[in-house]
């Protein structure tokens, strides 16, 4: 029977799933937006007076409450990473010869298109882990260079919730001017660090489904449901 | 009362933007300072024997116009109005103050800015005011005679002269690509030599300042700007191409007001100038927010005055004062003509900034000064490339991936088999 040999595995907390599904929104709303801030690829047909249309500036909000979003959920994530009472995602990062033995089957497991499979597919593998990790500090990276992108536009050092504000982001963020090559050059990599969230979404999407089909353990399904069900032996039925 | 104290001053909390009211204790002692250092410096010798007065009336400019100016000029300097009659007073002691300008690698657009104007203007009068003591557009010496005037000129004035720089330094091959005079003097030699002994140096230009142009990729003389290469004095940007000569002029004369050099930016420039953002103080803002653009040169968009974002405009990046002064008198600027701001105050303005088209379709060469191509088009070719990967694992997994299978699977077959069978 197949009830025998499935065993129904939590893989995420409905704070996750959350937290999960925010970012995916997020994610594409900053991508529409932010190709339009970058070069307008629409144009305005509405026939008003410039001071109703705001097509750039609801953009240019929409991008920025996107963002705003991101950067709480990459505080909890962080958080989470190394507080969490379900699943300590750090654990998985630190290089010790079981994960980075981990790491490296669940990666032969994919290049050997799942013939060789040698490890607990059921609870989250060091592969995945460090995979999610770059998404968090790309995002991170895009934190600092969007507020630096966005302070220029404080330069009067005022802002409606106080000289703070444009203080505290000018002391977090102007680092981003000397590594990038000033104003354009933040700019330039903020643009390319979209580029690199694309590609990482679109092999993040193919390699859940691939395990969905070639694992046959529904790994798809732990982002809607928050569980995996994962091969036992018999005898653990 | 003490956390209504704390709340306060977090919100009123002092930053590094620009502070253009300080609060009258500030202003009284600085007026105080002022004129103690202006009437110091009346009571030293004029270097030229030129009075403003005088040269004024000689070029038609009446003492209305010329207290006009002042107003404008001292809003301009961030002062306030009670500092009319010391800013009008600076002008008038600008010939207390020795100036050396020097040339390098660059096309004299920043004196051409200065000196062709359609009337003799308040600012190309002030250069005829300041001892000019070497420029070499201006100047009737040549050859062997002018260099006699520069080394008088240093000798003379050791320690007290402004040194202005306009050009860029070419550092390549020992400096061979520009020299001066007929011992072959690089220009590296020269700006060190003069910068030694001067009291400030500012300088001009994109070129001077940044490099400019000329260290446009892929920069073959190893063109530089003044600030990476002299170290240890005293260090003014006015960038622009052409810096705006009421910038210049500005400039020069809080020197000759304060007597120190103005409040600076990370990039050196005065924050009374380019503490401002283009993209802020610019009259097309409203049809940016819109999202209402030029398309094409010339369409009725740009007949009516549409934002030039979608041209290429980089006024959302670049620092300037040009909206509110404008140039050649505040007649006009860039993007009040029509073309969107190209960002000549910026650094690496010619590489990054000076393309009419937006950022992200605009070539720009990698890091190592390779492939050329647009971000979208480096974003889309990464895309591609992961796409193909992609497609290609997807495509063998089908072929020769194999599904994994649970442990009970096979007799499950068979029994399933079995109960069809019965």
């Amino acid at each position: 029977m197949i009830k025998s040999t499935y065993k129904k595995v939590k893989r995420m907390t409905t704070t996750m799933r959350f937290i999960h599904w925010i970012n995916f929104f997020t994610i594409v709303v900053a991508v529409a937006t932010g190709l339009y801030i970058a070069h307008p690829y629409y144009q305005t047909f509405i026939a008003v007076s410039a001071v109703h249309k705001y097509v750039m500036a609801w953009n240019r909000w929409a991008h920025f409450i996107g963002a705003i979003l991101l950067d709480v959920t990459f505080i909890i994530i962080a958080y989470l990473y190394f507080f969490s009472r379900f699943d300590k995602p750090y654990k998985k990062l630190i290089p010790n010869r079981a994960n980075i033995k981990e790491f490296v089957e669940v990666f032969l497991n994919l290049v050997t298109f799942n013939r060789r499979k040698r490890f607990d597919s059921s609870h989250a593998d060091s592969f995945n882990t460090v995979y999610f990790t770059i998404l968090h500090l790309m995002l991170l990276f895009m934190l600092f260079s969007g507020f630096q992108l966005y302070v220029q536009g404080l330069e009067s050092g005022i802002s409606s919730i106080g000289g703070w504000w444009p203080l505290l982001i000018h002391m977090a963020t102007d680092w981003t001017l000397y590594v990038f090559g000033g104003n354009m050059g933040v700019r330039i990599a903020h643009h390319i660090g979209m580029w690199w969230i694309i590609v990482w979404v679109l092999f993040h999407i193919y390699y859940q489904v691939w395990r969905t089909i070639f694992w046959q353990e529904g790994d798809i399904a732990i982002s809607f449901g928050g569980s995996k069900f994962a091969k036992t032996d018999s005898s653990d039925a | 009362m003490e956390k209504r104290e704390f709340i306060k001053k977090l919100f009123t909390v002092k930053n590094c933007a620009v502070n253009t009211n300080r609060g009258k204790a500030y202003y009284d002692a600085l007026y105080k300072k002022c004129k103690k250092r202006l009437d110091e410096l009346e009571a030293t010798e004029p270097v030229k024997n030129i009075d403003l007065k005088e040269e004024l009336k000689v070029n038609g400019v009446s003492r209305r116009t010329f207290l006009k100016w002042v107003s404008a000029t001292t809003a301009m300097l961030m002062l306030p109005p009670t500092f009319e009659p010391l800013v009008a007073k600076a002008a008038e002691l600008m010939n207390r103050l020795p100036v050396i300008w020097v040339e390098f690698q660059d096309c004299a657009g920043n004196t051409e800015a200065f000196i062709r104007s359609d009337g003799p203007k308040i600012e190309e009068i002030l250069l005829d005011i300041i001892s000019l003591e070497y420029q070499e557009t201006l100047m009737a010496p040549a050859g062997y005679q002018a260099e006699a005037q520069l080394n008088n000129a240093v000798k003379h004035f050791k320690g007290k002269y402004i040194l202005v720089v306009e050009g860029s330094v070419p550092t390549a091959e020992n400096g061979i690509y520009g020299t001066i005079g007929a011992s072959g003097k690089t220009f590296v030699e020269s700006l060190t030599g003069l910068s030694r002994n001067a009291a400030a140096i500012i300088a001009v230009g994109n070129c001077a300042t940044f490099g400019g142009v000329p260290a446009a990729s892929p920069n073959p003389t190893g063109a530089k700007g003044v600030m990476n290469i002299i170290k240890g004095k005293p260090i003014i940007n006015i960038p622009a191409c052409p810096a705006n000569p009421i910038n210049i002029v500005g400039t020069i004369l809080l020197v000759v007001l304060k007597g120190q050099i103005p409040e600076l930016d990370s990039l050196l420039r005065p924050k009374w100038a380019f503490g401002y953002r283009i993209h802020d103080n610019c009259e097309r803002r409203a049809h940016f927010d819109a999202g209402e653009y030029v398309e094409e040169w010339g369409d009725n968009r740009a007949k009516n005055n549409f934002c030039l974002y979608k041209m290429g405009c980089k006024g959302p990046m670049t620092f300037n004062n040009c909206p509110i002064v404008r140039y050649n008198e505040a007649v006009n600027w860039p993007v009040g003509a029509g073309h969107g701001c190209i960002g000549c105050s910026e650094p690496e303005f010619w590489d990054k900034y000076a393309f009419e088209r937006p950022i992200a379709d605009a070539n720009i060469k990698a890091p190592d000064g390779g492939v050329e191509s647009s971000v979208d088009e480096f974003g889309l070719g990464l895309l591609g490339v992961a796409g193909v990967g992609i497609a290609t694992h997807a495509a063998v997994s089908a072929i020769i991936g194999k599904k994994s299978k649970p442990k009970e699977d096979e007799p499950k077959e068979e029994e399933k088999e079995r109960d069809k069978d019965e």
